[in-house]
């Protein structure tokens, strides 16, 4: 809120400069942001804490600055007692909500002049940042600038049949409410209606028809305390965020209603020529006992770690209002009915801290407790972070929403459509992920319209996997894109471009032994892609973008998306050491052709199922397709390695075991041997 | 005799001269003079014509130069062989200010590296290091800390609402709640994480990366915060750091309080950085309010703890003097690619 120096200074006669005042504001928990010179004044721009409408106002602002400065308030106005015929002849109140309007109060000011208003009025609300309208309307501003209770005028006359009656509307009622737009109400909106209708949102803005006018002469001036969890429904359901409902929707003061009451009619006495009826009418469902809380000493050293001299302590809580009585070890306290956030023995404890400074308060370590810290599993996004960044690929970030669609092609069939948010920023910001590729894609698409080629980005984050009246699966995946170079460009070679055993080997280092198959998303070319399983469940899915998608870059894209959470728990065995093999291995190949339909795997499987004399390795060595073979066969050299162990292997023993495979690979798998 | 050993001793000089380091030219100066019709071989076969006093002589005045024009020729053989070791070296020279081949170099995001860096000074205080979903429900993200619906306070978090009821959660707390629901103090924890607001402009992103510390246990007291903050941005930072407190509200900590550190560029004085008051403002602490202690059922007559947050985005941005906030989220791989960590 804006605030005016010299306003403050009226109200608690203090010495200090403008500066004095930002500083002791700020030790005091209302941060000021800025200090600036308007007219002849000092406008001071202050955080006020939503725990504080109490310092929605100038009194609770000086208030403040009272008990930082020990210079007494100017004490509050009080009401004119008036003359000619009681406020209760004329109007009639009757609180129908007792549960949403704790208190209506009623006075009439008759025969106002309505007109501009005076200079020091329209340039103290300037300092405030509010324009000025007219003396009636800008009384109403000015006091609850100054006491931070909103106060509203009725033009009398309009209010039909004398009455008011504070409800909740009627679901459907309607009213067009002073900012000219009609408004539909719902039965949880607290309305001011007269005799006839709805004449104001109660709290939060005044109706048209009985708004103050040019022609107004008498004014009924309503002050009220309305509950503060209705105002701040109303207000956002009707989007009408106004002056009037933040302060009631903190919480303005029940008792201050009276010294706001008391402001605008003398006010409206001294600067619009009024003259008000005798007495009021005072409604007060809400009446209560002022709180008492009790602070121990021993609390206060609980929590701040230090024990405050106790003549300090209290009288802090002298100078703020909050009429400290000593007992044995503690203070007991009644709590201002402006001071709605002290509701508990710990908030006395800030009250006491915050006055004497936190500086005060004593630093250490000592004393804390130590805490087991041994129990946690090395976190997998991590490691994962650090094998893909040793590779050469960069760490991304990326939104959790995305546009709704753009991950349909990249997720598992089975899953429930993506979780929408109810007011998203931007429509293609409107759903959350299922999948960390729309988000890479999104950065692939932005880094080559800025001239990049060579892309290699990885995101590690959570997805969100609806479920059925739960929350969502949140498993941790890993999104990997690559274009261009498939190794660092080099003088000394030709770059060869990432392919399909590039992303292959990547993806394999990360998910080890899972098995590969063929095939992965919607959104993979169906012939370059392939999925990873372990234990049944899919852990990976990789391969270059299908055609549809690649259709939009203009350099082939490879994707994957690895899921941790799937993922074997990572081994903390140490690796036991196998004596080396005094002898060497033996070494054979066989090149085998292999048609189109035919796979490499096939071939390892029914080589590995031979038995052989000693352990032995399998290894493609070698792929050739072209002349003589037929079109889409390759021949592939299989590299055999032999490990004795104990004994030499004799010529006739590597015979029979090669013919054996050589045997599997014909007659077994039909397949030609070459060479 | 003499006069013939002088002159062949003279030509060979000549000879081996010029030969220089050619190492064929040498090796025919050889056959010359030590062949098996070289000059020194035939001077050797005309002593048997020589009489008995004169041949023993003769004989090892030829002996003599023999050797030495043996031990010559070696020597400008070994000289020649180096000459041309040197020179097919020579001609096998790189230019070693070529460019090398060099292994990919990839990053990690600077949040994450000031998110671990964070991490490591947390952990050497001994504390946990807990994660929570990002998807919440309004009884974690809001009623367990102090929050009930309609409390003003939430109008600070432009939340994201989902169409289940759910939230994305506006801050990490809620960890904090989960933490505390299913342990017992002590406890002694951070929570890092992406957090969500409904805001989009030059100072902030819809999603960002909060960390929160919680400490519950018997006796835990405002200085025990000052003291945890103090030690965690000196193990940051490195000594040196000034600190304060200023009172500030947040519904779950009574007292609470917001808390600055020194200007890290300006060491104090005024700059851009710290909009000239010496001060960056880092976060919001305080000790944790009895409304949470009993949404959690946790005795707050008998543990008190407190709690602080920091937003790794902004620490990550003075840190590395990243002026722009979009960066973090675009992508930009010339961007990315200028935080390599350490491998």
């Amino acid at each position: 809120m804006y605030a005016s120096l010299k306003w403050l200074r009226e109200l608690c006669p203090f010495d200090g400069s403008a500066e004095d005042v930002a500083v002791a504001l700020t030790a005091r928990g209302l941060t000021v942001d800025s200090v600036r010179t308007v007219g002849g004044d000092t406008q001071l721009e202050i955080d006020v804490p939503p725990n504080r409408p109490d310092c929605l106002g100038h009194r609770g602002l000086a208030r403040e600055l009272s008990a930082a400065f020990g210079v007494s308030l100017v004490a509050a106005r009080r009401s004119p007692e008036g003359a000619g015929s009681p406020v209760s002849d004329s109007i009639s109140v009757t609180i129908d909500a007792k549960d949403l309007c704790g208190r209506f109060t009623a006075r009439i000011v008759r025969d106002v002049t309505i007109a501009r208003s005076p200079a020091w009025l329209a340039e103290r609300l300037e300092v405030c940042g509010v324009r000025s309208i007219s003396n009636v309307v800008d009384i109403s501003n000015l006091v609850m600038l100054e006491t931070g209770n909103p106060i509203h005028f009725f033009d009398l006359p309009t209010v039909s049949a004398a009455r008011i009656e504070v409800r909740r509307a009627t679901p459907g009622e309607r009213l067009i409410t002073l900012d000219g737009q009609e408004r539909v109400l719902d039965e949880n909106m607290l309305l001011v209606a007269d005799g006839k209708e709805g004449v104001a949102l109660a709290g939060v803005m005044g109706g048209a028809t009985t708004e103050i006018g040019d022609s107004t002469r008498d004014v009924l001036v309503e002050a009220a305390w309305f509950l503060p969890d209705s105002i701040r429904r109303t207000a956002r359901k009707t989007g009408l965020a106004t002056d009037a409902s933040h302060r009631f929707e903190r919480g303005v003061d029940r008792e201050g209603v009276l010294a706001a009451q008391a402001m605008a009619v003398e006010l409206l006495i001294e600067l619009a020529g009024g003259k008000a009826d005798t007495g009021m009418v005072d409604v007060y469902p809400g009446r209560r006992e002022a709180d008492s809380l009790t602070l121990r000493t021993s609390e206060l050293e609980r929590l701040l770690g230090y024990t405050p001299d106790p003549d300090s302590a209290t009288a802090a809580l002298r100078a703020l209002g909050l009429a400290p009585r000593s007992t044995a070890g503690a203070t007991e306290v009644t709590v201002p009915t402006w001071r709605v956030d002290l509701t508990r023995e710990a908030d006395l404890v800030e009250e006491v801290a915050r006055h004497l400074g936190y500086d005060a308060i004593p630093t250490t370590l000592v004393g804390l407790p130590d805490v087991d810290t041994s129990s946690r599993q090395p976190d997998r996004g991590e490691v994962v972070r650090d094998r893909l960044a040793r590779r050469g690929f960069h760490e991304a970030f990326g939104y959790a929403m995305i546009e709704p669609g753009e991950d349909e092609r990249f997720v598992e069939a089975d899953l429930r459509a993506p979780t929408a948010l109810t007011h998203p920023i931007v429509e293609t910001m409107a759903v959350l992920r299922r999948s960390m590729l729309p988000g890479l894609l999104r950065a692939v698409d932005l880094n080559i319209r800025r001239g990049a080629r060579d892309i290699r980005l990885f995101e590690t984050g959570r997805v969100f996997h609806p479920r059925q009246d739960d929350f969502p699966l949140e498993p941790l995946r890993v999104g990997i894109v690559w274009t261009g170079a498939a190794r660092p460009p080099h003088w000394s070679e030709p770059t060869r471009p990432v392919d399909w055993f590039d992303m292959v080997g990547l993806i394999e280092t990360i998910v080890g032994s899972a098995k590969r198959l063929p095939g992965a998303t919607s959104g993979h070319h169906p012939g370059l892609s392939a999925h990873w399983e372990t234990d049944g469940r899919t852990v990976a899915w990789a391969g270059a973008l299908h055609p549809e998608l690649q259709d939009r870059f203009d350099i082939t894209v490879w994707a994957a998306e690895i899921d941790l959470d799937r993922l074997p728990e990572p081994s903390d065995r140490v690796a036991s050491y196998t004596p080396l093999p005094n002898l060497g291995a033996v070494e054979r190949d066989i090149a085998v052709v292999l048609p189109p339909e035919r796979s490499w795997a096939e071939v390892r499987e029914a080589l590995l199922r031979v038995k052989a004399p000693v352990p032995v390795g399998l290894e493609a060595v070698d792929r050739y397709e072209g002349k003589p073979l037929p079109p889409g066969s390759a021949a592939v050299t299989v590299r055999i390695r032999l490990q004795p162990d104990k004994t030499s292997l004799t010529e006739e023993t590597i015979e029979t075991y090669r013919q054996e495979l050589i045997r599997t690979l014909t007659a077994g798998l039909a397949l030609e041997i070459r060479g | 005799m003499q006069s013939t050993l002088e002159r062949i001793e003279r030509e060979f000089d000549q000879a081996l001269a010029s030969a220089g380091t050619d190492s064929r030219a040498v090796d025919g100066v050889r056959v010359r003079y030590l062949g098996r019709k070289g000059e020194i071989t035939g001077l050797m076969k005309q002593l048997r014509e020589l009489p008995g006093d004169q041949r023993r002589e003769a004989g090892q005045a030829i002996n003599k130069l023999k050797q030495s024009v043996q031990a010559r020729i070696e020597e400008s053989l070994a000289a020649a062989e180096g000459a041309a070791r040197d020179a097919s070296l020579a001609a096998g020279k790189a230019d070693i200010s070529m460019p090398s081949l060099r292994p990919w170099r990839g990053s990690l995001h600077p949040v994450t590296q000031t998110r671990r860096e964070l991490e490591r000074v947390f952990r050497d205080l001994g504390f946990t290091i807990e994660d929570g979903p990002e998807v919440e429900d309004d009884f974690h993200n809001f009623q367990a800390l102090n929050m009930p619906p309609n409390h003003p306070a939430r109008d600070a978090q432009d939340t994201f609402y989902l169409e289940d009821g759910r939230v994305l959660r506006t801050h990490t707390s809620p960890v904090q709640i989960r933490t505390m629901e299913t342990r017992k103090p002590p406890i002694k924890m951070v929570c890092p994480g992406r957090v969500y607001r409904r805001d989009l402009d030059a100072t902030h992103l819809p999603m960002f990366h909060q960390l929160e510390a919680l400490v519950v246990a018997e006796n835990v007291t405002m200085a025990h915060l000052k003291g945890t903050l103090e030690a965690l941005w000196e193990g940051f930072y490195g000594a040196g750091i000034k600190m304060r407190l200023r009172p500030g509200y947040f519904p779950f900590v009574e007292p609470g309080c917001e808390y600055d550190i020194s200007c890290r560029v300006c060491e104090g004085s005024g700059c851009r950085v710290c909009k000239q008051s010496g001060w960056i403002e880092l976060g919001g602490a305080g000790m944790v309010h009895p409304a949470v202690f009993e949404a959690v059922g946790i005795d707050a007559n008998r543990y008190s703890g407190f709690a602080f947050g920091l937003g790794i985005d902004r620490i990550a941005m003075m840190r590395h003097g990243i002026d722009d906030l979009r960066l973090l989220i675009e992508n930009d791989v010339r961007f990315l690619a200028q935080f390599p960590d350490g491998f």
